[in-house]
C-alpha cells in the first residue's frame, strides 16, 4: 500500500515536471507568453532566496545582527562586480560564516 | 575525437561543481527526512524509494508525514500536487530549448528538473548542442545522487545526529542564487520583476501560504512583462 502511494507520488513529480517539455502537447508559444516566460529565472530564484534570508521561525528577520543579511549583501557586491558564481558563494559564504561566529 | 571526449569531460566537471553547493546545502535536508520517515514506521526501502523515484524536498517531508498521520490518499496526492505545481512553471520555460530534443534526453532531464537544475538553466543558449545537455545531465544527475545519499545517511544514522537544519547552509542556496540573479538584471524589467518576488515571497512566506513561492513568481512576471509593454508603449 506505501509502495502504491510512493509510485503515485513519483508520478505528480515526474508528471509536473516532464508535462510541457512533450512537444506534442498543443502549446501555442506567442510572443507574449514568450516574453512572460522570460522573467521566469530571476522571479523563481529571487522567490525562493528572500525567505532564507529573511524569514526565521516563521518571523520577519531584518535586525543588523542576521548574518544572512549580511551574507547577501556581500554576494551581491561579489556578483555584481566579478559575475561570477564561485567568487560569489566564496565571498557570500565567508562573510556569512564570520558574522554568525561573531569573528566579523 | 579527443577533442569531443575532453569537451564531455569538461562540460560533466563543470556541471558537477557548478551544483556542488547546492548538493551540499541540502544535506541537512535529505538527513532530515531519512530520518524523520525511519522514525515515523516507514521501511528503509520505501525511505530510500522517496528520494530514488519521487525525488522532491519539501514533496516528501510533507507526504511523509500526512501518511504517517493516515492521511487519505486523496489528500497525500493533492498537497503533493500543490508543492510541484511550481514544476509547470519550469517545463514551460524550458519548453522551447527542450521540447525538440530526442526523448531520452527529455524524460532524464525532466525527471532531474528540480528547482536546483531549473536555477543552472538561465542561460540563453542552456541544452543547446551535446555538450550544454551533458552539463545539465551532470549538474542534475550529481544533485540526485548527493540527495540520495544524503537520505541513506539520515535513515542509518539519523537518530544519531543533531538537528543540521539550523546550521546555515541554507545561506549556500541563497548565494548561488544571488549569482545567479543578479547579472541578469540589467533591464528595468528584469528589476521590476525581481522586486516584486522579493516583496511577496516575503509576504507570503510569512502567511505560511503554501502556493506563496509560484503566486510571487507569477505575479513578478506580470510584473516584468507590464514593465516592458509601457516602455514598448511609450
Amino acid at each position: 500500500m506505501t509502495i502504491l502511494t510512493i509510485l503515485l507520488l513519483a508520478c505528480i513529480t515526474f508528471g509536473t515536471r516532464y508535462l510541457f517539455l512533450e512537444g506534442r502537447l498543443p502549446v501555442r508559444m506567442g510572443s507574449n507568453l514568450k516574453l512572460f516566460l522570460s522573467y521566469s529565472g530571476p522571479a523563481v530564484l529571487t522567490a525562493i532566496t528572500m525567505p532564507i534570508l529573511f524569514v526565521h521561525k516563521n518571523q520577519l528577520d531584518t535586525a543588523l545582527d542576521n548574518p544572512y543579511l549580511w551574507g547577501a549583501l556581500a554576494a551581491i557586491a561579489a556578483a555584481y562586480k566579478t559575475a561570477n558564481i564561485y567568487w560569489t558563494v566564496g565571498l557570500g559564504m565567508l562573510v556569512f560564516v564570520g558574522v554568525s561566529s561573531q569573528i566579523l | 575525437m579527443n577533442a569531443l571526449n575532453n569537451g564531455i569531460k569538461v562540460s560533466v566537471r563543470k556541471g558537477v561543481v557548478d551544483m556542488l553547493p547546492l548538493s551540499l546545502a541540502v544535506l541537512p535536508w535529505g538527513i532530515l527526512f531519512g530520518s524523520i520517515a525511519v522514525q515515523r514506521g516507514f521501511s528503509w526501502i520505501e525511505a530510500q524509494m522517496f528520494s530514488a523515484i519521487i525525488f522532491g524536498g519539501a514533496v516528501q517531508i510533507v507526504t511523509v508525514e500526512l501518511i504517517a498521520d493516515n492521511a487519505s490518499l486523496l489528500t497525500v496526492l493533492f498537497t503533493a500536487f500543490v508543492i510541484s505545481s511550481r514544476h509547470f512553471l519550469y517545463g514551460l520555460s524550458l519548453r522551447e530549448k527542450l521540447s525538440s530534443k530526442p526523448l531520452r534526453w527529455r524524460l532524464g532531464l525532466g525527471f532531474l528538473l528540480t528547482d536546483e537544475l531549473f536555477a543552472l538553466s538561465g542561460h540563453r543558449r542552456a541544452f543547446q548542442g551535446k555538450l550544454r545537455l551533458i552539463y545539465g545531465l551532470a549538474a542534475g544527475g550529481s544533485f540526485y545522487l548527493a540527495w540520495n545519499l544524503w537520505t541513506f545517511i539520515g535513515i542509518v544514522a539519523g537518530a544519531s545526529l543533531p538537528d543540521l537544519t539550523e546550521l546555515g547552509l541554507d545561506f549556500a542556496i541563497a548565494a548561488t542564487f544571488i549569482a545567479l540573479v543578479v547579472p541578469e538584471i540589467k533591464t528595468l524589467p528584469t528589476l521590476a520583476a525581481v522586486i516584486t518576488a522579493a516583496v511577496f515571497s516575503l509576504i507570503f512566506s510569512l502567511w505560511e501560504f503554501e502556493l506563496g513561492l509560484i503566486l510571487a513568481a507569477l505575479l513578478a512576471m506580470c510584473a516584468g512583462f507590464t514593465v516592458q509593454n509601457l516602455r514598448r508603449a511609450a
